[in-house]
């Protein structure tokens, strides 16, 4: 059995491999239901919630579990943990979380936890695997704000529902202009990181030459 | 008939007007694994449409049950997960003993087709529009459909949106995305959605 590695903390996560800009393990909710700064505050809680706790908890079924049986009990999990996540953000939110119900519901079969788990919780210890997942929701959330924030301001003319100026473009808030959205977010990520990865190589060249001289 | 026409024009209502990648955004990081190999394209499609279609005429009458509590649409999610696994352990065991070599082979992936948004998604569509079991089976068979239309497109022009000619930062996830996008605008203009500015 492979030993667990306790590695210092990794912040990829938040952008290097964003589950929403670089992974697209969690789009949906992002690029349908996140308008409005409100519903990415939404999002973002019913998915910490539902996400990290059924994380947490999944972790410690045994490994030794088939497979095609951990996978039904992750989305088991999940859905249980959903029933104080409704309560709280219909609680918080009583006009608008009715609004995203859907994109709420459907985080009970989200890629981060059942995919993830497998490939990257599972390997890791106990608590790097808490702050690691956490990273990873809290990546989820920026790109929530992100994309919620400029929507709004196009499509509504508001910023967290202040009054800013006139809709600009209200097709801003339609589905399509999510996924053009999301896919400049993912463009301009992956450039930043390679230009990044293009200077470090060139860096690493420079020393190696002046190693060799 | 009635029934049969009832079964079709829900089945274009979820391809066209509801599609599930293109209006909905269900699934989109499964429709584009599964669009990379034609031969996913397929497993993808049959276990995603059987899924939908057997799952949605479970849940109609579960939904009947669930629907007029005061707190039912808490349980929603629970009652889908266990539908769905129960259908998931069943389908492999079927594959298992009928099909031996194609279950090697869809093993790998069959959690993917079965575990995602865009059947979950399907069956609280149906609990919110859904009047009777003809309208779910249509709309769960209509999904299944509509995201082989999703497969198709993007299977197309999955090597020229991975070519040279695409710029590097956009190559592959997020020009995809760009692609969906499009398509997504032109089925906005097929149902006939005008935007107001």
């Amino acid at each position: 059995m492979a030993e667990r590695k306790d590695y210092p903390i990794c912040f990829d996560g938040l952008f290097r491999q964003n589950i929403v800009l670089t992974s697209g393990l969690v789009t949906a909710p992002v690029i349908v239901a996140a308008t409005t700064a409100e519903r990415a505050a939404i999002l973002s809680l019913s998915f910490f919630m539902i996400s990290y706790f059924s994380i947490l908890i999944c972790r410690m079924i045994p490994k030794k579990i088939s497979y095609t049986v951990r996978i039904i009990l992750y989305a088991m999990v999940a859905a249980t943990v959903f029933i104080p996540t409704a309560i709280l953000v219909n609680t918080l939110f009583p006009e608008t979380a009715p609004t995203v119900s859907l994109y709420i519901e459907i985080i009970v079969v989200n890629s981060l936890l059942l995919a993830k788990t497998e490939s990257r919780f599972y390997l890791i210890t106990y608590a790097a695997m808490a702050v690691d997942a956490f990273v990873y929701i809290v990546g989820y959330a920026i790109v929530a704000f992100a994309v919620a924030l400029i929507r709004e301001l196009l499509a509504f003319g508001t910023v967290f529902g202040a009054h800013i100026c006139d809709a600009l473009m209200p097709a801003a808030k339609s589905p399509f202009f999510g996924f053009f959205l999301v896919g400049i977010f993912a463009a301009a990520c992956r450039a930043y990181y390679n230009r990044k990865k293009a200077a470090g190589e060139k860096e690493a060249d420079v020393l190696r030459k002046e190693a060799e001289a | 008939m009635d029934i049969l026409t009832k079964i079709i024009s829900t089945a274009m209502l979820s391809i066209f007007v509801q599609n599930a990648i293109f209006e909905r955004a269900f699934g989109s990081n499964v429709v584009i694994y599964a669009s990379r190999k034609d031969s996913h394209v397929t497993g993808f499609t049959i276990g995603l449409t059987a899924m939908t279609t057997v799952a949605s005429m479970i849940t109609f009458f579960l939904d009947g049950l669930l629907l007029p509590m005061k707190y039912g649409w808490l349980f929603m999610p629970l009652v889908y997960v266990a539908v769905i696994s129960i259908l998931y352990i069943a389908a492999l065991l079927f594959l298992w003993r009928v099909f031996p070599k194609t279950f090697s082979k869809v093993r790998k992936y069959a959690h993917l087709a079965i575990f995602n948004c865009t059947v979950i998604g399907a069956l609280f569509l149906n609990s919110s529009y859904g009047s009777d079991i003809w309208s779910y089976i249509g709309y769960g068979f209509g999904t299944g459909v509509g995201f082989f239309l999703a497969c198709l497109l993007l299977n197309i022009a999955h090597e020229k949106l991975d070519s040279d000619k695409i710029p590097k930062a956009f190559r592959g996830y997020p020009i995809m995305l760009v692609y969906i996008g499009v398509i997504s605008l032109a089925f906005y203009a097929l149902v006939g959605y005008t935007v107001d500015f």
